[in-house]
């Protein structure tokens, strides 16, 4: 083969500044994505919403029960966000494997891990959005009593990343296995109900207590209802809820990211990556 | 391409969709990989673009290895495959022109003036901000192609970019292939059903069955190759009166001032024959040549030529 001088377009080189801008690419394509699809952010607002509301009425027999409210509230929010990265994400990779633009994706320098990393950014902001008016709204709304100070930030932060480690997680998985779906929404029950969500992880036999400690965002929750309470940050790492937290975050993350990789080669050598 | 194989699954459900295979395309050619459905075209270029992974073989893109120099090898390609949107239809034209340039690793500033080239030059322009599901079929690909070639890559891989295209679209489309070639001088990679669209636009084409090729000649060298026999004679005026000469097999139709007659399965002998009869009866020659099949009847007599067996390609050493 002769060869020939490339055009100036095609540059080659790498490095981190690089590989930062492919990630922010697939970051606001998702953000683009996500602003075409603003309607579906209501809707899940709304059922949310109401699932919350109607759980609440029915468990405290008719009446709300504000005392129970406050400890299940960030276990709405935290299943706001890892539901929205599992759902959305899910989806949206199975429609770039179905549309074909997920083997475009793969013409690209960036690397697998870059460009999950940018596209769970994306993800993240409706389901922070959605936990944001949520919060808001029933906190407000019912005069729920929380006593936040600046090291909520911490495990909220924690519980966030732990949310998009499970979004990234079925995103990997869904390279690989084609009934996803199905496996999201068990997935999702099991962490809206174990997550604390419907009952404080707090009144869960001991035994119970101890296996929610692998469902995501359930030691988010309940070292966020250490702190909300007006306990020290401490406290929570004293129990060894904290550190528990700080374990299973790093894990499920890099789980995800890892075994994405895994799938995306998997898939280059199976021919995968095409429309199914 | 050295040595390119690919098989699919393992022990006795393994699947050779491509055997090891050798191909080089020299800067600014345009080759035609052709083939039936399931002959490894797809699995070629997908190898190509670094999408499967070869499971023998190597692939060098501009002086790049696919396997170990992915980076800068995928920046020398832009694909448009078969049977896939290769764009996102909620987003706008421009929208997908922006991020396909900054996939490839180019800045917005760098993007922004090849974008608006791209779209002028393909009658996008002014539905630049409309959502690409909103577009026809053949605007769809034309973005398609437009993201293809936003970073101006020197390598064009095409997996049937006229399937369900109508009439004008796809002339639209092998039109502006044509203008890619011969003005811009990339090479291209290009699968088609629509072999007189590769007969038209392709320096050089390659027939592949069963995974492995069984011809790779410059279309012309391919065409001449099975043109034994077959012979187009010029002559003035009408033939009427000549008719009863013609060979078995031949036949004649006006052609301006002219008659063409074209013999088939005719020897030399035959030609020299059906020669003496015109000059006997005084009709004035304009020229004899032998006539070239299309590449349509090439491409069906190769396929069938050695079923159920595969032969040593046309044109090179046997490569299997």
């Amino acid at each position: 083969m002769t060869t020939l001088s490339l055009p100036t377009a095609v540059r080659t080189g790498a490095g981190i500044g690089l590989h930062t801008r492919l990630a922010a690419n697939e970051t606001s394509k998702g953000l683009l994505l996500a602003w075409r699809r603003r309607s579906m952010v209501v809707v899940g607002l709304l059922m949310n919403a109401a699932l919350y509301l109607g759980v609440n009425f029915f468990i405290g027999g008719g009446h709300i029960v504000e005392e129970l409210m406050v400890l299940t509230l960030p276990a709405l929010m935290a299943v706001a966000v890892a539901a929205t990265a599992a759902v959305d994400g899910s989806g949206g990779i199975a429609e770039e494997v179905n549309g074909g633009t997920l083997e475009q994706m793969q013409m690209s320098p960036a690397s697998p891990q870059s460009q999950v990393l940018g596209r769970i950014v994306a993800l993240a902001v409706p389901g922070l959005v959605m936990a944001a008016v949520l919060g808001v709204v029933f906190t407000v709304g019912f005069g729920l009593d929380y006593q936040p100070h600046p090291s909520v930030v911490v495990p909220a932060l924690l519980t966030l990343v732990n949310a998009l480690g499970y979004g990234l997680l079925i995103i990997a998985l869904t390279v690989r296995v084609v009934s996803i779906g199905a496996i999201t929404h068990v997935f999702n029950m099991a962490i809206m109900f174990f997550g604390g969500m419907i009952v404080p992880i707090a009144m869960f036999p001991d035994a119970l207590e101890a296996v929610v400690r692998f469902i995501p965002t359930a030691l988010g929750v309940q070292v966020l209802n250490t702190t909300l309470a007006g306990e020290p940050l401490s406290t929570a790492w004293s129990d060894g809820t904290l550190l528990w937290l700080l374990v299973h975050t790093v894990v499920l993350t890099t789980s995800g990211l890892v075994l994405y990789v895994v799938n995306i080669r998997r898939a280059r050598r199976a021919g995968g990556l095409s429309p199914r | 391409m050295s040595g390119l194989g690919k098989v699919y699954g393992r022990g006795e459900t393994a699947f050779a969709a491509v055997k090891p295979t050798t191909l080089s395309v020299p800067w600014g050619q345009v080759i035609g990989l052709l083939g039936p459905n399931g002959a490894g075209k797809t699995t070629i270029i997908k190898m190509i673009s670094g999408l499967i992974t070869p499971s023998t073989g190597r692939i060098t893109l501009g002086g790049h290895d696919v396997a170990r120099d992915r980076s800068n090898a995928v920046r020398q390609i832009g694909a448009v495959l078969e049977g896939s949107r290769n764009v996102y239809w909620p987003l706008s034209a421009w929208e997908n022109l922006m991020y396909f340039g900054r996939l490839k690793g180019l800045r917005g500033s760098e993007i922004k003036p090849r974008a608006k080239r791209l779209l002028t030059e393909l009658g996008l322009w002014e539905r630049r901000h409309e959502t690409v599901g909103s577009f026809s079929r053949g605007m769809q690909q034309k973005v398609a192609v437009s993201a293809a070639l936003i970073t101006d890559p020197p390598i064009i891989l095409l997996d049937e970019p006229t399937l369900g295209l109508d009439v004008e679209a796809a002339r639209t489309f092998k039109d502006w292939l044509a203008h890619l070639a011969s003005d811009e001088g990339k090479t291209i990679l290009l699968t088609t059903h629509q072999l007189e669209v590769a007969q038209e636009l392709s320096d050089r084409i390659a027939v592949i069955k069963d995974g492995v090729i069984i011809a790779d000649l410059p279309t012309d060298e391919l065409l001449s190759r099975h043109a034994e026999n077959r012979f187009e004679v010029r002559v003035a005026g009408q033939f009427d009166g000549l008719i009863h000469a013609l060979p078995e097999g031949a036949n004649a139709e006006p052609d301006g001032d002219e008659t063409r007659v074209r013999l088939r399965d005719a020897d030399n002998d035959a030609l020299y024959a059906f020669l003496a009869q015109l000059r006997a009866a005084g009709v004035s020659l304009v020229s004899v040549a032998q006539a070239q099949p299309s590449l349509e009847e090439v491409f069906i007599r190769l396929i069938h030529a050695d079923d159920g067996a595969t032969r040593p390609a046309e044109g090179k050493e046997p490569r299997t």
